[in-house]
C-alpha cells in the first residue's frame, strides 16, 4: 500500500522526544487518541479499501505502542533509529562478570524452587532483579545521552537478559502458586 | 448534485436515518438477540415472551425446527436433534472423540474433509450449517420485531475462541445471509453493557462461565474506552461439563450398562435439571425411565459440588494466569462481573468470591448481558451514534506461531497482544529455483506443534526462481479487529507478490461455503446471481455514500478542483448504472472508483492521525 504515511518513527507518531525516559501515561493516552481515529470500528461502513487501510494503520499504532511501552524494546528501537541494530537473539555477552551474574541469578531461582519458603524467596529475587533492571536502564540512558551507542547497545543487551530471567522467575512463581 | 434517491429498505443512503442493527449472543446452550430502540438496549423475546432461544436444531423430514420446539424433540429423536453445536465450531474429527460423550450424534466417517459432519435424516450437516440455522432464526426475530431489515449484526464469541472457531462463526453468519459488522468477545460485550448501562469505570474482571466455554477477561474502562488488558479461559469448559460429570455419577449410581443415545440424552437432561434445582435447594430427586433402564435417586448439593469442584478449580487457575498476564493484582480490581448461566451455581459464586476476595457483581441478568453489550456496539457501528466515543480495544487470546524445524512452534505474535496487529517474518528458499513454500500456522502456548492448535497451511506460490538462499520472502501475518488471521507474502528483491492458497486445518474452504450458500439458495428458491447482484448494489451505495460524506467533510481542503471532478465523474457513472448494470460491471465500476480515490482515502487517514494529535507539538507533550 503505497499511500500511508509510515515515514514517522514511533516517537514522532506519539509526539514524544526520542528518549528512553518517557511518560507511560502520556504514551497510553496518545495511543488511545490515535486509535480513536483509525480503529477499524470507525470504518465499518466504509469501502473495503478504507477498511484495509484502517486495519494497517491501527496495527501500526499498536505495534508502535508495544515497542515503546516495553523498556527493552524501547532501548533497541532507540538504537535502531540511530542506525545501530541491537543484535541477534543468539548473540551472547562476552562480559564474563555479567555472565557470572546471570548464572548466579539462575541458581538463586533454582534454590527458591527447592527451598522451604519458595514464594518469599522468589519475592526477594524479584526485588533484586527489578533493582538490577533499573540500574541497567540508567546505564543505557547515560551512554545514549553521551551518544556512545556501542556501550548503550551492550546495556540494552544486558537489560534483555535480565528481562528473560524475570520471565523465568515469574513462570516459577506461577507454577508455585498453582500447586 | 444527485437526483432524488429512493432507497430499498436496509440500504438507506441517508445518513441521519436510523439503521437497525442487532447484537447476537450465539451460545452453547441458549442464544439471544438484542437491539437498541429509542436509545434503550433490550433482548428481543419470541411470541411466547422468551428471550432465550435454546441453541437446538431439529431436522424433521420436511423442515428444520430451531429453539424450544426442537428441544422438545431431543429425548425422542436425539440423532436428528442437534444441541451444543458451538462445541464443534472450528473443531476437527479428532476433537469429536474427546467430545463424543457430550455430543451423542452419528458422525460421518469421511477422511475427505477435516470438518466433522453429523448424519441426519435430511443429509449431512456441519457445525457451521447448524449454527447458521440458529442465526437465521434470531435475525428473523429481530427484523420482525423492529419491522425493518437489519443493516448489520455484531455476533459475540468466547474471548478464548481461536482463529478457526472465529472463522467458523463468520462462515455461519455468511451462510445465514447476515452482514457482520464485527465479532466481539463475550466478556468485552458484557463489559460494554456494564460500562454504558451502569456507568462503570476502572479495572473490571469479567468471569464468564457459559454452557460450553469459560472466559476470564480483565478490562480497563475509561470514558467510553474498553481496553482489554488480558484474557484467558478454556473454550471447552462449561455447564455442559457439569451436566456430564453429574450424568456419569447417575450412570454409576444406577449401574446402567449398554446405553443408547436416547437414554444418554435423557440422563443429560435429568442431570441439567438437577443441577439447576441445586442452585436453589440442598437436595433434589432424579428419575430416569427408559425401557428396562429405571432409576430413581436423590443427590445432595454437597455431592454435586464435589463432582464439579475440579472444573471450578480449573477456572480459577485461568484467573490467576490472566491476572499475571495483565500485570494486575487482585486489589487493583474494582469489580468482578459474573456472566453466563453457569455462574448461577452457588459453588461457582462462592469460589470466585473467595479467590478475588470480594463479592462478585450480578446487577444485570448474567444470561442477557452479553447480547445487550453486543447490541450497544452494533448500534454504534451502524452509525446511529455519531457522537459516541466508544472504542473497544481487544487482544489476541492465544499466541500465533509457525512450524519450524523439528516440529517446534516459533511464536510470531504473543497472546494478549492488542489487535489489530501485523508482524512480518523474513524467509528464504533452500533449493535452487524454488518458487513455492508452505507455512504452517498454529495457535497456542506450547512449544511442540503437536500440542498447539493447527490453523492452516498457507502455500505461497509464484516466486521468481533464484539460487538457494537468495530470495527474501517477507510474510506478513495480519490479525484484524475480529481476531482473524490473514497472510500475505512478497519476495522483496523482485517485488513479486505470492499467490496464496489457504488450507484450513479445521475449517471450510471458500468453495465449500459457496456450495452451501448455493444449496441454501436453491431451497429458498432465490437465484444466486440475483442475490449477488443485490449485494453488489448495496456495496455500490456504500462506496458512494462513503465518498460523498468524505468529500463533504474535507474534499475541498485536501483535493484540487480537477481531482474532485475526476472522482465525481467515476462516482456519478457508478450511481447512474446501479440499477441497470450487471454484477460484474458494477464490480468493475466500484473498483475503478476506489482506484481513482485511493490516494484521497489514504490522505484522509493520514490527516485524521495528524488531527488526533493536532495542537500538541513535540515540545509541549514531552516531559
Amino acid at each position: 500500500m503505497k499511500s500511508l504515511d509510515f515515514s514517522q518513527n514511533y516517537f514522532e507518531l506519539f509526539g514524544l522526544r526520542p528518549e528512553f525516559n518517557l511518560d507511560a501515561e502520556h504514551l497510553h493516552a496518545q495511543q488511545q487518541q490515535l486509535l480513536a481515529s483509525c480503529h477499524p470500528d470507525r470504518f465499518v461502513n466504509a469501502s473495503d479499501r478504507e477498511k484495509r487501510l484502517s486495519v494497517q494503520m491501527a496495527s501500526w499504532v499498536n505495534q508502535a505502542n508495544a515497542t515503546l511501552r516495553d523498556p527493552v524494546k524501547r532501548a533497541a528501537y532507540l538504537l535502531q533509529i540511530n542506525g545501530v541494530e541491537a543484535g541477534d537473539e543468539s548473540e551472547t555477552t562476552s562480559d564474563t562478570d555479567f555472565l557470572m551474574e546471570q548464572i548466579e541469578l539462575r541458581e538463586e531461582i533454582e534454590a527458591c524452587r527447592s527451598g522451604d519458603d519458595a514464594l518469599p524467596c522468589c519475592d526477594q529475587v524479584s526485588l533484586k532483579l527489578e533493582h538490577r533492571a533499573s540500574q541497567l536502564a540508567q546505564e543505557f540512558v547515560s551512554h545514549f545521552a553521551a551518544m556512545d551507542l556501542e556501550a548503550a547497545r551492550i546495556s540494552g543487551r544486558k537489560m534483555q537478559f535480565i528481562q528473560r530471567i524475570q520471565q523465568q522467575l515469574s513462570d516459577l512463581q506461577f507454577e508455585l502458586e498453582d500447586s | 448534485m444527485a437526483l432524488l434517491q429512493i432507497s430499498e429498505p436496509g440500504q438507506s443512503n441517508a445518513p441521519h436515518q436510523h439503521r437497525y442493527a442487532a447484537g447476537i449472543d450465539l451460545g452453547t446452550t441458549n442464544s439471544l438477540v438484542a437491539t437498541v430502540r429509542s436509545g434503550e438496549a433490550g433482548c428481543l423475546p419470541d411470541q411466547e415472551g422468551n428471550c432465550l432461544l435454546p441453541s437446538v436444531v431439529h431436522f424433521a423430514a420436511d423442515k428444520c425446527l430451531v429453539g424450544s420446539s426442537a428441544q422438545a424433540m431431543q429425548a425422542l429423536d436425539p440423532l436428528n436433534t442437534i444441541s451444543s453445536i458451538k462445541r464443534l465450531m472450528g473443531r476437527g474429527i479428532d476433537d469429536v472423540d474427546r467430545l463424543g460423550q457430550v455430543l451423542p450424534y452419528e458422525f460421518v466417517n469421511d477422511s475427505q474433509s477435516p470438518v466433522p459432519r453429523i448424519r441426519t435424516r435430511t443429509g449431512e450437516v456441519s457445525a457451521v450449517e447448524v449454527s447458521s440455522e440458529i442465526l437465521k432464526q434470531l435475525a428473523t426475530r429481530a427484523s420482525q420485531s423492529v419491522g425493518d431489515e437489519l443493516a448489520g449484526v455484531v455476533i459475540t464469541v468466547p474471548a478464548y475462541f481461536d482463529d478457526a472457531q472465529r472463522q467458523a462463526t463468520r462462515d455461519a453468519a455468511t451462510l445465514a445471509g447476515l452482514n457482520v459488522f464485527r465479532l466481539i468477545n463475550e466478556p468485552t460485550a458484557a463489559a460494554v453493557a456494564y460500562g454504558l448501562e451502569k456507568n462503570a469505570q476502572g479495572v473490571y474482571a469479567i468471569y464468564d462461565l457459559g454452557g460450553g466455554t469459560f472466559d476470564i477477561s480483565i478490562l480497563r474502562l475509561n470514558q467510553g474506552v474498553f481496553e482489554v488488558l488480558a484474557s484467558g479461559g478454556d473454550s471447552a469448559l462449561g455447564g455442559d461439563d457439569m451436566d456430564h460429570a453429574l450424568g456419569e455419577w447417575i450412570i454409576d449410581q444406577a449401574g446402567f450398562t449398554d446405553l443408547d443415545s436416547i437414554l444418554l440424552r435423557q440422563i443429560l437432561i435429568a442431570a441439567r435439571k438437577a443441577k439447576q434445582a441445586l442452585s436453589d435447594t440442598d437436595s433434589t430427586e432424579i428419575s430416569i425411565q427408559h425401557g428396562r433402564h429405571q432409576w430413581r435417586g436423590r443427590i445432595e448439593r454437597a455431592q454435586f459440588e464435589a463432582l464439579i469442584l475440579p472444573l471450578v478449580k480449573t477456572t480459577l487457575k485461568a484467573c490467576r494466569r490472566v491476572l499475571r498476564d495483565a500485570n494486575i493484582s487482585k486489589s487493583d480490581i474494582a469489580e468482578i462481573v459474573m456472566v453466563g448461566g453457569s455462574t448461577r451455581v452457588p459453588l461457582v459464586q462462592s469460589m470466585v468470591e473467595a479467590f478475588f476476595e470480594r463479592q462478585p457483581m450480578c446487577d444485570m441478568d448474567p444470561e442477557q448481558v452479553v447480547a445487550i453489550g453486543a447490541a450497544l456496539q452494533a448500534d454504534v457501528l451502524a452509525g446511529n451514534k455519531p457522537d459516541s466515543d466508544m472504542l473497544l480495544l481487544d487482544v489476541l487470546p492465544l499466541s500465533l506461531g509457525i512450524e519450524t524445524m523439528g516440529g517446534l512452534s516459533e511464536k510470531i505474535i504473543d497472546r494478549n497482544t492488542a489487535i489489530p496487529v501485523a508482524r512480518a517474518q523474513q524467509f528464504t528458499t533452500f533449493k535452487d529455483g524454488q518458487t513455492a513454500m508452505s507455512v504452517h500456522v498454529v495457535q497456542g502456548e506450547r512449544e511442540l506443534i503437536s500440542d498447539c492448535r493447527s490453523l492452516a497451511r498457507f502455500e505461497l506460490r509464484g516466486f521468481p526462481p533464484m539460487v538457494a538462499g537468495a530470495a527474501r520472502i517477507r510474510v506478513t501475518f495480519q490479525v484484524d479487529a475480529d481476531g482473524l488471521l490473514s497472510v500475505t507474502a512478497e519476495e522483496t528483491t523482485s517485488g513479486v507478490v505470492a499467490d496464496i492458497v489457504v488450507k484450513p486445518s479445521y475449517g471450510l474452504t471458500d468453495k465449500e461455503i459457496e456450495t452451501m450458500l448455493r444449496a441454501s439458495m436453491d431451497n429458498a428458491r432465490e437465484d444466486m446471481e440475483q442475490r449477488m447482484l443485490k449485494e453488489q448494489q448495496v456495496e455500490a451505495w456504500r462506496v458512494i455514500e462513503a465518498i460523498d460524506s468524505a468529500l463533504l467533510a474535507d474534499g475541498e481542503d485536501l483535493l484540487s478542483q480537477t481531482e474532485i471532478e475526476r472522482i465525481m465523474q467515476y462516482r456519478n457513472k457508478l450511481e447512474t448504472s446501479i440499477e441497470t448494470a450487471s454484477n460484474e460491471a458494477l464490480k468493475q465500476m466500484i473498483k475503478a472508483l476506489e482506484d481513482v480515490s485511493e490516494f484521497y482515502v489514504a490522505k484522509r487517514m493520514n490527516n485524521s492521525i495528524k488531527q488526533a494529535l493536532a495542537g500538541k507539538q513535540i515540545d509541549e507533550v514531552s516531559i
